[in-house]
């Protein structure tokens, strides 16, 4: 067995780039990534809801890919960068947040942060998705209240700004 | 939401082995006290909702060398156990050659799941959705004993499921090309006089509660070939579904084997469907309608086969 395998401590120190910081965090590494953002950051515009993944209000980019923060562990985002809704608007407001905001693409808003990030971690791979693609990536945030409507039509508006923004 | 097991619970303690016997020997060590993990995004449900206990010992496989990418082998693609679900999602060769565990992995929770989640972890589970796809292609698995690499079809992996210890280490999976694509010089002009009048099929549903991001309630997948005259020349049938563990029903491939397929052959396949797949009944649907909606999938197919 080599030493690394027995690497199985009681704490754990993450060490990771959340919204361009370098952060050491103390913690285990089974620790959920949510919990460390929200509890020990305090960055609560992260959401907590269904703790298994299924309806996105904990997402979070990880090296620019949309990833569930209560799904994923303290090791397993060790050296990776973490973007949160924080590091989203740490500029001002980004266009997706503005297109959400003019299309009426939330009512309560506890789903928007995940929604945001999603749409986020879409269109900065791919700045000009089909329907089939905006669906898929959006597939794993629930909205409960408002429907989907006003939702897709704040992607295409945010798809049109960014566009024109070029 | 959910019942927040991390708030209770003993966090457990993560280990990495770097090999194969490294982790067989920490699982051997811990015992029931322990899992392997892959991604953690099915064992993390299984917390949550008090399915299964968090263990005290995580056995952590990401770090074992080689299990993280695809490449081309002997015989076909190999895939490590520990590549991303959506990795494989978006693999060129998977999409061209093995379309339905693409369109598989597509209908497999969402993209944000399937960063983290791996098709080791989705095959070890034995209810993964890519399993009746990987079946389709007649997929092999290649597993560490804690002596040697063993390597057995993926069918005969799932029929032993429920007999080997939980120790059993996926480590790739193997999905074969089809001859086609391996032969050279003379044989391929042969083969291919041959393949042009054969029509190959292959269709992979996921029936689920709703449209998209559900739980499946029968997963179908059918592949095969078919001669000019609409002779089954290939087939094979894979149904899964719910918590029932992946299966092929080979008794009603070699059924077929050589028949036309037309409308009485339909019907005995509608017949024999409803009586080999075994799904299991839970709160959200019975036996019956289970194995009505399979029967029915996999005889739209054959015929869409035969007739587009």
């Amino acid at each position: 067995m080599t030493e690394h395998s027995k690497q199985a401590e009681s704490t754990f120190a993450l060490r990771c780039v959340i919204n361009g910081e370098a952060q050491t965090i103390e913690t285990t590494a089974s620790a959920r990534l949510l919990t460390l953002i929200r509890d020990e950051l305090e960055l609560t515009g992260t959401k907590r809801s269904c703790d298994i993944g299924r309806c996105g209000a904990c997402m979070v980019l990880m090296e620019g890919e949309a990833v569930n923060s209560c799904l994923a562990m303290a090791y397993q985002c060790a050296g990776k960068s973490i973007t949160t809704i924080e590091g989203i608007s740490k500029g001002g407001f980004d266009p997706i947040q503005q297109a959400f905001l003019e299309e009426g693409g939330f009512q309560c808003g506890y789903c928007t942060p995940g929604m945001i990030v999603s749409v986020k971690g879409l269109l900065d791979s791919n700045p000009s998705p089909s329907e089939d693609e905006i669906a898929e990536a959006l597939s794993g945030n629930i909205c409960r209240c408002t429907g989907y409507g006003g939702i897709r039509r704040a992607v295409t508006r945010a798809i049109e700004g960014r566009m024109l923004a070029k | 939401m959910g019942m927040n097991a991390q708030g209770s619970m003993a966090f457990p303690q993560v280990w990495h082995p770097q090999t194969a016997a490294e982790a067989w020997h920490l699982k051997q060590s811990f015992g029931t006290d322990s899992v392997y993990v892959s991604g953690g995004t099915l064992l993390r449900t299984q917390w949550e909702s008090g399915v299964a206990a968090i263990p005290k010992h995580l056995i952590d496989l990401s770090a074992i060398r080689g299990l993280g990418e695809i490449r081309i082998g002997e015989t076909g693609l190999v895939i490590g156990g520990q590549v991303s679900l959506e990795a494989c999602r978006t693999h060129p060769i998977i999409q061209r050659h093995f379309p339905i565990v693409t369109e598989a992995l597509r209908q497999t929770a969402a993209p944000s799941i399937r960063r983290l989640g791996t098709i080791g972890g989705n095959i070890a589970s034995n209810i993964g959705d890519s399993l009746p796809a990987l079946l389709g292609y007649n997929a092999h698995v290649v597993w560490y004993n804690g002596m040697e690499d063993l390597q057995i079809t993926l069918s005969e992996w799932l029929k032993i499921a429920g007999m080997l210890h939980t120790e059993r280490l996926l480590l790739q999976i193997q999905l074969p090309f089809q001859a086609d694509e391996t032969l050279e010089g003379h044989e391929v002009e042969h083969l291919r006089s041959v393949i042009s009048k054969t029509k190959r099929f292959s269709a992979y549903h996921k029936v689920g509660r709703r449209e998209a991001f559900t739980p499946s309630v029968v997963t179908a997948s059918v592949s095969g070939s078919l001669s000019e005259k609409k002779e089954v020349n290939e087939i094979r049938i894979a149904l899964g579904g719910g918590q029932m563990i992946a299966q092929r029903l080979e008794e009603l491939e070699r059924e077929l084997l050589g028949k036309v397929i037309d409308v009485q052959l339909l019907r005995h396949v509608y017949n024999r469907i409803m009586q080999l797949y075994k799904p299991r009944e839970d709160l959200f649907a019975s036996v019956s309608y289970r194995k009505t909606t399979a029967a029915h999938l996999i005889a739209s197919e054959l015929w869409k086969a035969a007739h587009q």
